[in-house]
């Protein structure tokens, strides 16, 4: 391998970029209009919000409560914890995105004639799950205490529930904190998928791709040539999104840069390889963007994007775990919004590990092969 | 010079799949020569020229190429070779002066070298003051000149070449020989692949590839003499086409076809026919017009006999 050949072709890379000025401008603009456009989401209905319970009160009052909540349809109960400490890391995780807080003497309480207050904690990293999860709870809270106060038959003054929702991790429940990571990842898909695959196809389409393999170019020189720039070229857009969130839309970070910067640069691989395979696949360059199309339009539908996973059908959820931009979105929400680390990201960066190898590892192989062919 | 030949083949095959593109083919191309690789579209020129530059793997086979073994360290013979494709392989989005560097660096050229290599290649391709010029701009024939001097940028010792004048028209295409012809006076030997048969004629030695074997070789005076036993009359009447029709299935006559304005009709060596006779035979069937005139067979003539035999 030879340092001045790659650079050579690096050169040649961004000699022909900086030749294109309408690529350039749409590389700039795109994140920018994409910015705006979502900034503003459209609210969607959620569904079978995963719940924890933690009943300290073992009345009869807590569980009519709790089958109140898991009767709605909005909520599934499915964890019980034993103390509000536990609820922290199921939280963090994202395992859970609502927990119900029921403390102990809450039947004594509304026996006693007085106001029971119980804890409804709403996980609001992901703006649309935790504003309209909270609705519902309260709505749930309202309707059990007018069915106790019909079911006693007595006048409206009478001790009821109250609910205390508190609001976890994104306390202003604004969307933009939480569309703002994403659009980071999934700016860095779309560039990188288009662009490096457009710059492939059309060197195919030339002969100098052809050319380059006569001349002792190796296969490899070629790839690292042809990926750095392009990678440099999403970090720039990244950067601008990253600065737009942050200083225009003034999202705030909570968590910790090498946390995003390590899920970016995995997911990042992933990307590449997308780019690449698409490039070996089409023959022209209108091909490549049909091929980017069937990848994306899926990728943003099903990832969590746009539309939030909860209020899929049962059946497609397990398929948005086969989309690797829903966990380059764990990553960088629970990073920007909770503040979550490695540890508690663990699932989700190894499943882009998993991601880049495969993929990006097929990519360097077919892509070495179909050359060396 | 070596005696061990540019490029000696032998039984060189590849398959894509169930498809035999190259079909065991053995050939030797001595150096200094300009050897024609002629045959069809889809015959087998390409593939044979990628397994020799060592872009394309055969299935088996051997390959040497300035001696050097080309399917085993397709390296040790890259940077002694040139290439040039019918598409001509420039950056068009690059300048004049930019690819030429680009090419440069790719072979490492030292600075006093690529400097005197860059004046010989403009001044060749006649882009002499045109160097910040995108190559896009550029008109075809510059384009096409442009693509050999970064191809021969490096001087390779063999220079392969893949259709090079498709698409050029002919002023261009004579232009372009001549630059051929001078790279071969300074020794390189050239390895071209055409479907332009009047080019056969250019060359030193020439070989017919046809369904990925070949099926003639030998210097163009040596492939008449020995694959064309059929004797050829060259007619010109007006239209030709109805001619056309009544000469292939005209009794005693083997074959017809269009051979550029005229048409050419073979009939067998032992054949009775005469310039006054098959005029006669042509003024009775309605063309009163018709011009016979026996001619030697082209190197087109030999080839379409001999496709027409191999089917």
């Amino acid at each position: 391998m030879s340092p001045k050949r790659i650079r050579l072709l690096i050169w040649k890379e961004f000699t022909q970029l900086r030749r294109d000025p309408l690529l350039i401008r749409l590389l700039l603009l795109m994140p920018v209009l994409q910015l705006i456009m979502f900034g503003y989401v459209v609210a969607v209905d959620v569904r079978n919000l995963s719940t924890a319970v933690v009943d300290l009160d073992h009345s009869a009052v807590s569980r009519k409560l709790e089958s109140a909540f898991s009767s709605s349809g909005y909520f599934t109960i499915t964890q019980h914890v034993a103390s509000e400490d536990d609820l922290r890391p199921l939280l963090d995780r994202g395992t859970v995105k609502v927990a119900i807080v029921i403390p102990e003497g809450t039947q004594d309480r509304l026996t006693r004639g007085e106001t029971a207050t119980i804890g409804i904690i709403v996980d609001g990293s992901d703006s649309q799950v935790s504003a309209v999860g909270s609705g519902y709870a309260s709505q749930i809270v309202a309707q059990f205490n007018t069915e106790r106060r019909d079911a006693l038959g007595i006048q409206v003054a009478a001790p009821s529930v109250d609910a205390r929702v508190r609001v976890m991790f994104n306390p202003t429940l604004d969307p933009i904190n939480t569309m703002i990571p994403g659009l980071i990842a999934a700016i860095m898909m779309i560039s990188l998928m288009v662009i490096m695959s457009q710059a492939v196809v059309k060197e195919r389409e030339s002969g100098t791709l052809e050319q380059m393999f006569v001349t002792p170019i190796k296969a490899t020189e070629y790839l690292i040539g042809k990926l750095t720039p392009y990678a440099a070229l999403a970090t720039a857009q990244m950067l601008l999104v990253a600065a737009g969130g942050l200083f225009w839309f003034k999202v705030p970070f909570n968590g910790s840069i090498w946390v995003v910067l390590a899920g970016l640069f995995l997911f990042m691989f992933t990307c590449l390889g997308l780019g690449l395979l698409i490039s070996l696949v089409s023959r022209t360059r209108h091909q490549a963007q049909q091929a980017v199309m069937f990848i994306m339009i899926p990728t943003m539908v099903l990832s969590g994007f746009i539309f939030p996973i909860q209020s899929m059908p049962a059946i497609i959820q397990p398929l948005t775990n086969l989309i690797p931009l829903t966990w380059a979105l764990q990553v960088l929400r629970g990073a920007f919004v909770k503040g979550s680390g490695f540890e508690a990201l663990a699932v989700p960066m190894l499943a882009l590990v998993g991601f880049g190898v495969v993929i990006f590892g097929a990519a360097i192989v077919a892509t070495r092969r179909r050359i060396s062919e | 010079m070596s005696e061990t030949p540019a490029i000696s083949v032998r039984g060189l095959t590849k398959t894509f799949g169930d498809f035999t593109a190259v079909d065991g083919i053995d050939f030797d191309v001595p150096r200094g020569e300009v050897f024609g690789f002629l045959g069809p579209n889809g015959s087998g020129k390409t593939t044979t020229i990628r397994m020799l530059t060592g872009t394309l793997r055969p299935k088996s086979g051997s390959a040497d190429v300035l001696g050097e073994d080309v399917v085993r360290h397709p390296d040790r013979v890259q940077r002694r070779i040139g290439y040039m494709s019918q598409k001509f392989s420039l950056f068009e989005d690059m300048t004049v002066d930019e690819n030429l560097r680009f090419y440069a660096g790719v072979y490492d050229l030292p600075p006093e070298k690529f400097a005197s290599q860059r004046e010989y290649v403009l001044n060749m391709a006649d882009l002499v003051g045109r160097e910040n010029e995108l190559t896009r701009n550029l008109s075809v024939g510059w384009r096409q000149r442009l693509a050999l001097g970064a191809a021969t940028i490096h001087e390779p010792e063999l220079l392969f070449l893949d259709e090079p004048t498709s698409g050029v028209d002919p002023v261009a295409r004579r232009q372009f020989w001549d630059l051929l012809y001078d790279l071969a006076s300074r020794g390189v030997t050239l390895f071209v692949t055409t479907h332009y048969m009047d080019e056969a004629a250019h060359c030193n030695r020439l070989a017919f590839i046809y369904r990925g074997r070949i099926i003639a070789e030998g210097s163009p005076g040596e492939i008449r003499a020995d694959h064309m036993e059929q004797r050829i009359f060259d007619i010109t009447t007006s239209p030709v086409d109805p001619a056309l029709q009544w000469l292939e299935t005209a009794p005693g006559v083997d074959e017809a076809y269009l051979s550029g304005a005229s048409l050419h009709a073979v009939v067998p060596a032992d054949s009775a026919l005469s310039d006054a006779s098959l005029r006669a035979r042509l003024a009775a069937a309605g063309f009163a017009d018709a011009e016979v005139a026996e001619v030697d067979p082209t190197i087109e003539d030999v080839f379409v006999n001999l496709v027409s035999r191999q089917r």
